[in-house]
């Protein structure tokens, strides 16, 4: 039994932002209130002693909804030298993650039930972070036969998508539209046109042009966007689109919503703070898919994101090793880490900015991608599962190789110091981390 | 002047009078050059490296005979016998060759910022002797050499630079280091290789040669890469060289003794006509010889000592 107290607590759902207490019992939430005494937290606890309630001081801190980031890469199985599902789901913890989605680019592609369930179990066995596992939408992401989503889903899917790699061929996305529907879970599209994309290793404009590298233009993403949606709108399926970079795909998701399609989308931090302006030749930790955006691509964005065109904040979590990243830009692979620094860092550049409000990114990284992905948690409200993270604004943390319990080290903010950090993450009533440590035991609340 | 860098990697971090050093440098080189006996004392016991990732027997022969004339030893890792090809990283070919405590390390490479990223690895000098469609510093240095041969102080000069723009790193060294010394630059190619994102440069774009051509003090054509027709970049060589390719008749549209630059090797009758690359106007061999004059001056200046080289 849990009781956290005087904190700052943010629940979307409830419309709740202000100081309150919450009691957990049994892995549930019992009750979400204004100050309590100890006589209200023995009465709606049930219990017979104070001592056998876990008290929490909570004042100064935010107490929130555990995060759920519906786009990560967990390299298992298949690549475990980048990361694998425990050490993964370790880093999630660490980063105020309580769920997260595992998209299905593994070696072997995850495109059967069989692996479904590995990646669901390894994440169970893992005991940190929930792990819901995506499976493919074609037998491996060749593009030309769909996976057997219907038993894939009882192998504990939650969506599909060949992230990683765009449906190329426009008739298999309308099928996998369409037959999705008997699953009733949405499409996760990777929008990237390859003819346009070619070789491109960043956003193509002056700035790739100064640095000589390869540039990939804004419509190898928006050209797609459109299609997806076209095709949602005539099959009336559900399209999630993953890691929206341009304005372009901003402007064509806003309409579809007014039109009536049923589509989502995400877009990843990394966007929102970095522009193809920051990208520098050396470090390949700038070097992401999709490339980093232009300026105004990334005012739209954000715009985007405020005015409930983009539904959700998401990772996008792409481990590397040290040997892939140390190589010349062009050479190596896309993708930054980001689990566990990147509440600290939206903390600092978009919180701390005024750009966005802790409540605003709250129902961005948690209730919005509950809902749209039926998933557990999302909320405080009395009732549903206890996955809390308690958020120390003040809380600084050099970022290093050694602090990370992500194997990987491709993040543009090593070696920073930081600020805004969970200081505790409990999932389904268990105290996972406490104190910036990951606790084992498992212990009960 | 007192050299400071420890690398050449670009023409971005030298100033004015930094360039105009490294030419003043290479004309006493010039003169060795041409002498009966090139071989000078100055580096010897200098080992030199030439890293070439990709083929260029000409770059390559260029820096070793500079390297050679000033008396150091140079060796060379060609890609295709190497552990390179083996697989071995970037990143440990250079831990290897700082541990050969080599004194300078010329490097040609596919890759934009592979030669930054080995002189950030070394503690001795990198020339980048061409890198991705980043940069070509001794190409333009060499370039810049010849012009100021032929014409003098480049303050004011109309420089018309033709052809594929995007691709080129030669082109970007070059108005780099042009915009420094005060010249005045044209670029001219079909939009699909000069896309609008190259007006970062700064200089004026032109899609039509013959409109830019009057008033030029040199014009440059730059090497095309035939395989650019397969991609849909141009639609033939036939209609590239009508647009864009360079002959006598078209240059008398200058209204002056115009010099007539290419940096190697030509597609004859595609950038340029035969008659016109062999012609008084055409300074393209002297090109040659002046790279090695300027690469000597580079190969002096970043692992020489102080003093007069020539005595």
């Amino acid at each position: 039994m849990l009781w956290i107290k005087n904190a700052y607590v943010i629940d979307p759902a409830q419309r709740l932002s202000g100081i309150n207490d919450v009691l957990v019992k049994d892995g549930v939430i019992v009750k979400s209130a204004g100050s309590l005494q100890p006589a209200d937290v023995l009465e709606a606890l049930e219990a017979q002693r104070l001592d056998d309630v876990l008290q929490v001081e909570g004042e100064g801190k935010y107490l929130f909804p555990g995060l759920i980031d519906v786009h990560v890469h967990l390299r298992e199985p298949g690549q475990e030298e980048k990361e694998d599902i425990r050490s993964g789901s370790r880093a999630a913890i660490k980063g105020g993650f309580t769920s997260i989605l595992a998209m299905a680019n593994t070696t072997p592609i995850v495109d059967n039930r069989a692996l479904t369930e590995f990646v669901r179990l390894q994440g169970e066995r893992a005991a940190m972070a929930k792990v819901y596992p995506i499976a493919a939408v074609t037998k491996g992401f060749l593009g030309k036969e769909l996976v057997e989503m219907m038993d894939i889903l009882d192998g504990g899917a939650v969506a599909f998508s060949d992230d990683g790699k765009g449906i190329q061929n426009a008739e298999m996305m309308r099928l996998a539209l369409e037959y999705a529907k008997l699953a009733g879970c949405p499409i996760i599209s990777h929008c990237e046109d390859d003819s346009l994309a070619g070789h491109g290793v960043m956003r193509k404009g002056e700035m790739s042009a100064r640095l000589g590298l390869r540039g990939i233009p804004a419509s190898a993403e928006s050209v797609m966007v459109a299609r997806d949606v076209l095709l949602t709108a005539e099959t009336g399926g559900k399209l999630h689109i993953a890691h929206v970079s341009t304005k372009e795909s901003v402007q064509i998701i806003r309409e579809a919503k007014k039109m009536g399609v049923d589509v989502t989308a995400e877009v990843n931090p990394h966007h929102l703070i970095f522009t193809d302006q920051d990208v520098i030749l050396t470090d390949a930790s700038y070097k992401v898919n999709p490339p980093l955006p232009s300026a105004e691509d990334q005012i739209a964005l954000l715009e985007g994101l405020l005015d409930g065109t983009i539904d959700m904040l998401a990772t996008d979590h792409a481990p590397h090793t040290w040997e892939e990243k140390t190589r010349p830009f062009a050479e190596a692979p896309f993708g930054i880490n980001a689990l566990e620094t990147v509440l600290a860092a939206v903390w600092q550049n978009l919180v701390l900015k005024g750009k966005i409000t802790p409540d605003q990114v709250i129902a961005l990284w948690s209730l919005n991608p509950a809902r749209r992905f039926g998933l557990p948690g999302g909320t405080l409200r009395p009732g549903s599962q206890a996955d809390l993270v308690l958020f120390d604004p003040e809380y600084r943390e050099m970022i290093s190789a050694e602090t990370m319990e992500t194997k990987s080290q491709n993040t543009p903010f090593l070696g920073q110091e930081m600020q805004g950090f969970p200081v505790m993450t409990i999932v389904g009533g268990k105290i996972r981390m406490a104190g910036r440590k990951l606790l084992d035991n498992k212990e009960e609340a | 002047m007192n050299w400071k860098h420890k690398d050449l990697l670009d023409l971005d971090k030298l100033t004015a009078e930094e360039i105009k050093h490294i030419l003043k440098t290479a004309a006493p080189m010039k003169e060795i050059l041409a002498r009966p006996n090139k071989k000078l004392p100055t580096l010897r016991g200098k080992s030199v490296v030439m890293l070439f990732y990709e083929n260029s027997t000409r770059t390559r022969t260029s820096f070793e005979t500079a390297a050679k004339i000033l008396g150091a030893d140079t060796s060379n890792i060609a890609v295709a016998q190497s552990s390179v090809s083996k697989g071995e990283t970037l990143l440990d070919t250079a831990k290897t060759l700082q541990a050969m405590k080599v004194d300078l390390v010329v490097i040609r490479h596919g890759s934009s910022g592979a030669a930054e990223f080995l002189a950030d690895e070394l503690s001795a000098g990198v020339i980048n002797g061409g890198d991705g469609q980043h940069a070509h510093p001794t190409q333009a240095l060499l370039d810049f050499f010849t012009m100021q041969e032929r014409l003098g102080e480049l303050q004011g000069k109309k420089i018309v630079i033709v052809g594929d723009v995007l691709h080129s790193r030669v082109v970007r060294s070059n108005v780099l280091g042009l915009k420094k010394l005060g010249a005045e630059i044209v670029l001219v190619g079909p939009p699909t290789l000069l896309p609008s994102e190259m007006n970062y440069l700064g200089v004026k774009t032109s899609y039509d040669l013959d409109k830019e051509l009057p008033g030029a003090d040199a014009v440059m054509a730059l090497r095309l890469q035939l395989e650019r027709q397969q991609s849909g970049l141009f639609p033939s060589i036939r209609e590239y060289s009508r647009l864009y390719g360079l002959s006598q008749e078209r240059l008398r549209q200058t209204g002056k003794d115009t010099i007539i630059m290419h940096p190697g090797p030509m597609n004859r009758g595609v950038e340029i006509t035969s008659d016109l690359a062999d012609s008084v106007q055409s300074v393209i061999e002297e090109q040659v010889t002046n790279g090695v004059a300027i690469r000597m001056a580079l190969i002096y200046l970043l692992i020489g000592g102080t003093g007069s080289v020539v005595d």
